[in-house]
């Protein structure tokens, strides 16, 4: 199942932040739409073109390197 | 002078350490006022380093030589604040090993430099130490989020400088202070001591005058012996005409004629297209924003309310994307590498512009690309995340003016081929000399 590109109802990203303990004000939440707002559709672009085959590549340095 | 000139005058006895130092506290002193590179000065140790280096007698190929680094990298005894109020008072415990490795070099730390907020910005203008200016132009913005780095650099106030990159934070203020700059191959350098902000990209490398000078700081912190002579004959270039296309015709303009003076010299170039550039934004999001939020989530619990509006938006951002979305990006990611990978089978070194605007002004978010205002952070995105995206060393070198502000051409290369980018960039500043200009002095 792909990403939704709509960013979250403000109550839901409220929630969400309360179940990880964050309290941010209403400014913040603004913010935040403004940035979803950019990233998931482009992020849902980016599922639709990966072949399931790929992989990830290694999290925290490049192939075949060592931080 | 270069760091390069001033190691070989210090060797020669022509100067002490105690001399060299005290040169630039005085220059600090005189100057910084204006420009706000430096969060800490570290006056009397580095004067009692300097001296304790006469006693040395091993003398590696930076003694005596004043740096200092961006203030996201450890120096014991030392405050390390990120340019946040939350790390306003923490003192590091130990010297970062980049900087164990300065010192093993022979370096004296003079300070710690201004920074974006939590090096999570690109134009280092904190709300609670203020924003570093641009030496070229006081109302204008270094870059970051190493914009202590460029304006330290660029006004003499260092004779070399460490700054980190995650995604263009050397390669911006480089650009915009007319100044050398190299992002290291993802892995060369140890990030312990460096306060994070994304595990898979931070790199820490050289701010300096000059190419010669990064490859000095570079060989010191990564361990490498790189050779920058031999020149650019048979070199092939690959130029991202893609990102030419993007920025201000001006700015295009004095990066062809930089990558004209590397062809005078013997390289080949041709135009390439780089596979998923367009994407190469919106990949590294999604694997930086949930790592930097991961990196702070417990300040984001207990002091939300203590970062600065913006880069506290940016981590509630990783907050809320949807898991799988780290997973998507690390995914593409491998099938961005390698395209990228294949690219260096038939290229030597990538062109392009490392920037594409010139330095706009303190409080302007929203600039000109293209013919559309467009927001900074959105500006510069296309231009520093392919390369850090798949952990590429990239040089930025200055190669002209527009409006009486620096132009930065960045060469891309091969991971792990640091010691090719240096070389090409060491051969165009032979034949250049935008290198040599300098900003006047602001007082």
């Amino acid at each position: 199942m792909q990403s939704s590109p709509e960013p979250p109802a403000f109550e839901h990203l409220r929630a969400q932040a309360a179940s990880l303990g964050v309290d941010p004000t209403d400014a913040d939440l603004e913010a935040v739409l403004g940035f979803l707002a950019t990233i998931l559709p482009a992020l849902v672009e980016i599922e639709r073109g990966l072949p399931l085959e790929t992989a990830p590549a290694d999290p925290y340095a490049p192939a075949g390197e060592t931080a | 002078m270069t760091a390069a000139r001033l190691a070989r005058e210090l060797r020669a006895g022509e100067l002490s350490p105690r001399e060299a130092v005290q040169t630039y506290l005085d220059r600090i002193e005189r100057i910084d006022g204006e420009l706000n590179a430096y969060i800490t000065v570290r006056a009397e140790q580095a004067l009692a380093e300097a001296d304790a280096l006469e006693a040395v007698a091993e003398r590696g190929p930076l003694w005596g030589v004043p740096v200092a680094v961006k203030d996201v990298i450890d120096v014991a005894g030392t405050r390390t604040t990120a340019a946040s109020k939350i790390l306003s008072e923490n003192v590091a415990t130990r010297d970062a090993t980049a900087v164990e490795r300065l010192r093993r070099a022979g370096a004296v730390v003079l300070g710690k430099l201004n920074t974006h907020e939590f090096a999570f910005g690109a134009m280092t203008t904190s709300q609670h130490f203020g924003p570093a200016h641009n030496p070229w132009s006081l109302d204008r913005i270094c870059g970051g989020s190493s914009g202590g780095s460029g304006a330290a650099a660029a006004a003499g106030l260092a004779a070399g400088t460490l700054g980190t990159d995650t995604a263009g934070s050397i390669r911006i203020p480089a650009a915009f202070c007319g100044v050398t700059g190299l992002r290291p191959s993802s892995g060369l350098v140890p990030n312990d001591g460096v306060v994070p902000v994304s595990w898979t990209f931070d790199a820490v490398g050289p701010i300096a005058r000059s190419v010669e000078d990064c490859a000095l700081l570079f060989d010191a912190i990564a361990g490498t012996r790189s050779v920058v002579e031999g020149g650019v004959e048979g070199l092939r270039v690959g130029v991202v005409e893609a990102l030419l296309d993007l920025a201000d015709p001006r700015v295009a303009d004095a990066v062809r004629a930089g990558v004209a003076t590397l062809v005078a010299l013997g390289a080949s170039a041709e135009p390439i297209e780089v596979p998923m550039l367009a994407e190469a934004g919106t990949i590294k999001q999604l694997v930086m924003l949930p790592e930097a939020t991961n990196a702070h989530l417990e300040w984001l619990r207990t002091r939300l309310a203590d970062y600065g509006a913006d880069v506290r938006a940016r981590l509630l951002a990783g907050l809320f994307l949807p898991a799988t979305a780290y997973v998507t990006g690390q995914r593409a990611r491998r099938g961005y590498c390698e395209g990228v990978d294949r690219l260096f089978e038939r290229f030597d070194v990538l062109a392009a512009p490392a920037m594409p605007i010139v330095a706009p002004r303190i409080g302007e978010n929203e600039v000109e690309v293209g013919g559309e205002r467009v927001a900074f952070r959105l500006a510069v995105i296309p231009f520093n995340s392919p390369w850090s995206l798949a952990g590429l060393p990239v040089l930025s070198v200055p190669c002209g003016f527009v409006d009486g502000l620096p132009v930065g051409l960045a060469l891309v290369g091969a991971r792990h081929a640091d010691e090719t980018v240096l070389r090409a960039g060491h051969a165009f500043q032979r034949a250049t000399d935008w290198h040599d200009r300098r900003p006047p002095d602001p007082v």
